[in-house]
């Protein structure tokens, strides 16, 4: 029997038969639909929770400085916390797999442009900064802070692009100078990060000023700054010994220092525990699908059993035709799996309009992947596979005779 | 050699008190190019020894040679393939496809005999020519009148070139006229070297046919 024929015996059935075809399909569709919407929202939570991750480097290991709360001091008032330079040079000398040890101060200070306040702030940084946060130089004139500028304590200092349009809107920022706590700075260069990322998740890279760390450290003394050091990017080598270098900064922090008055946050491990709670998600949605496409399932059985019988003289006449019982099969299974097939691809459809839905009217992230997409499709059309085989193998072995006499 | 040998053929519907001897043991044979007629009252048995010839029932005993074939016993794949084949079969009620049009429906025996789609379209139209709807092919049965829809159905029995064409009650679901014209092309098949077994309970067909049939509650009384 030919592909064709199947076509069209199925499509004249179908069409026969259109609203009773089209509820057999609904399950199918509904599930379907909600298992490429809910994929998708949960594919754009995936993808942004990642993105907000790696934005911060999955090969770094964090420190920030956190002044200790009363209760833990004994209602004693700290004025110097944190990390200290100490610790930034034991994981500089002593520990390995430590690429980079990147400092970043902040000066709780405000910023003077034009003699005018602004609410732009000021970090201290070392200068491997700019290639650990994946920024670059945005003006060709200008320069990043370097290493010499530490040396030398030079007061100058590099700002983010949207910094320089907060301190000094559309005038040239190369050459001017800002102003802070009694210091002048000027400004030798203009950076930018393309990927909009936010230092230890927190400022936008772009809208900060930049002063070198050492510089900035020698400047200013303990009455402007209460750490060395608010937040420390420990790059590593080799990403898969992370997980152990990690441990041994928590180790000689937990040692060396008395107050818990610093928190390590591990950018891979959060990575990795977010694609942990990924996985239980498309379990629970893997789930929900199945049962969906199970409901879906009987309903197809339940039509394709009605229309066996229904159409059992018309199967007993084909037999009494000459047709062999695997051309009944055939049939009847080609039938099914349009009818999930169709009901699959009317189901992604669907799936695509709630995803876009659900984008623009709860404004949350969906991405429908193609994964997604050719997985409900193959649900469906097993589902049609399974659930269609019974009634076909029905429909052939029905006797000839007992069919015809319908 | 006969075309068709019944040796002993009988059905039995059901098994100890409630057995139905729907047909007993029977020896019969038919030669190419007859026209035969079944008579006998309505459950005589008709009906079953029609089915056991187009091989839609099994005979619970005897063989039964076609073509000196024995065909009692072959496997259900072999079976369709003889009734494919080898016999032509038409219904009292015309057993037409409903939503396929008269073409289709002549073309249906050959795709199960894997005639070429050209080929088959090209013999589908010229066997309803012959039966007088040649103008006809793309429409519906529903479109069609009793007599015309058994045209379709003789044009779909012959399209594999059968050796036998089967008939129950052809002109059952007929006006006389209308039946008329059905023995009519009937005679004209067999003139053509065709064999027609034909089921009937109408005595005035009697007269029509070269051999006589008569069964009387499962047994054969004339022959
Ligand atoms: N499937 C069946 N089960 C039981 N008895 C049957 C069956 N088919 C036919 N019979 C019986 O067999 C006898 C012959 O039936 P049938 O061949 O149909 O008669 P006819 O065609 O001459 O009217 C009848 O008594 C009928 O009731
Ligand atoms: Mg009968």
């Amino acid at each position: 029997m030919s592909f064709f024929y199947n076509i069209e015996s199925t499509w004249l059935s179908l069409k026969h038969h259109a609203f009773r075809s089209l509820l057999a399909m609904l399950g199918v569709v509904l599930g379907v639909a909600a298992v490429v919407g809910m994929l998708a929202v949960s594919e754009g939570a995936r993808v942004e929770s990642i993105e907000r991750i790696q934005r911060q480097g999955v090969d770094n290991i964090i420190l920030h400085s956190e002044e200790p709360q009363a209760n833990q001091t004994g209602g004693e008032t700290i004025y110097f916390y944190g990390i200290t330079r100490e610790d930034i040079d034991h994981f500089r000398t002593v520990f390995d797999n430590v690429k980079k040890v990147v400092p970043i101060v902040e000066l709780r200070k405000t910023i003077y442009a034009n003699g005018k306040p602004t609410d732009v702030i000021l970090m201290g940084a070392a200068p491997e900064f700019l290639a650990l946060s994946r920024s670059k130089n945005a003006d060709p004139r200008g320069r990043w802070i370097s290493e010499s500028d530490g040396a030398l304590a030079s007061q100058v200092c590099s700002v983010g692009v949207d910094a320089a349009r907060q301190l000094f809107g559309l005038e040239d920022p190369l050459g001017k100078t800002v102003s802070v706590y009694g210091a002048t700075f000027e400004v030798v260069g203009l950076i930018e990060n393309p990927l909009k990322s936010k230092l230890a998740g927190k400022y936008d890279i772009n809208n900060l000023v930049y002063v070198n760390y050492e510089t900035l450290l020698s400047i200013f003394n303990r009455d402007a700054l209460n750490v060395e050091a608010d937040y420390v990017y420990v790059q590593v080598e080799n990403l898969a010994y992370l997980k152990n270098t990690a441990d041994r900064v928590r180790t000689y922090l937990n040692e060396t220092h008395e107050l818990p008055d610093y928190t390590i946050s591990v950018p891979y491990e959060l990575l990795l525990a977010e694609q942990a709670t990924q996985r239980i998600f498309s379990v629970v949605m893997g789930s929900i699908a199945a049962i969906s496409l199970l409901v879906g399932g009987i309903g197809i059985m339940n039509i394709m059993l009605a229309n066996i019988y229904e159409r059992t003289k018309e199967i007993g006449t084909l037999r009494a035709l000459g047709a062999q019982r695997r051309t009944i099969l055939t049939q009847f299974l080609f039938e099914a799996v349009t009818l999930t097939g169709l009901g699959g691809i009317l189901g992604v459809l669907i799936g695509f309009l709630i995803a876009v839905l659900i984008k623009y009217t709860a404004g949350m992230p969906t991405i429908v992947t193609p994964g997604s997409v050719i997985v409900a499709l193959a649900v469906s059309i097993l589902t049609g596979i399974i659930f269609g085989t019974n009634p076909a193998w029905k429909a052939a072995n029905l006797s000839p005779i007992e069919a015809l006499r319908r | 050699m006969s075309l068709i040998q019944l040796q002993g053929i009988s059905r039995v519907y059901g098994s100890g008190p409630a057995a139905v001897h729907a047909l007993r043991p029977t020896d019969l044979s038919v030669e190419e190019g007859t026209f035969v007629a079944i008579f006998g009252a309505s459950g005589s048995g008709k009906s079953t020894m029609l089915n056991m010839l187009g091989l839609l029932d099994e005979p619970t005993s005897g063989n039964y040679l076609l073509e000196g074939r024995n065909v009692a016993k072959l496997s259900d794949a072999d079976r369709s393939d003889i009734r494919c084949r080898k016999i032509g079969i038409i219904f009292q009620s015309f057993n037409l496809f409903s939503h396929f049009s008269i073409l289709e429906n002549v073309c249906m025996p050959m795709r199960f005999a894997g005639v070429p789609r050209h080929e088959m379209h090209e013999r589908a139209a010229e066997l309803l020519d012959r039966v007088g709807l040649g103008s006809r092919l793309a429409h519906s049965p529903s479109q069609l009148s009793g007599g015309q829809c058994q045209r379709v159905a003789i044009a779909r029995a012959l399209a594999n070139r059968p050796a036998v064409l089967l008939a129950d009650e052809p002109t059952g679901n007929l006006d006389e006229k209308t039946g008329d014209e059905i023995i009519g092309i009937f005679h004209e098949l067999v003139a053509e070297g065709h064999t027609v077994v034909m089921v009937t309970h109408n005595a005035e067909y009697e007269k029509e046919v070269q051999r006589i049939i008569e069964l009387h509650d499962g047994n054969v009384v004339r022959q």
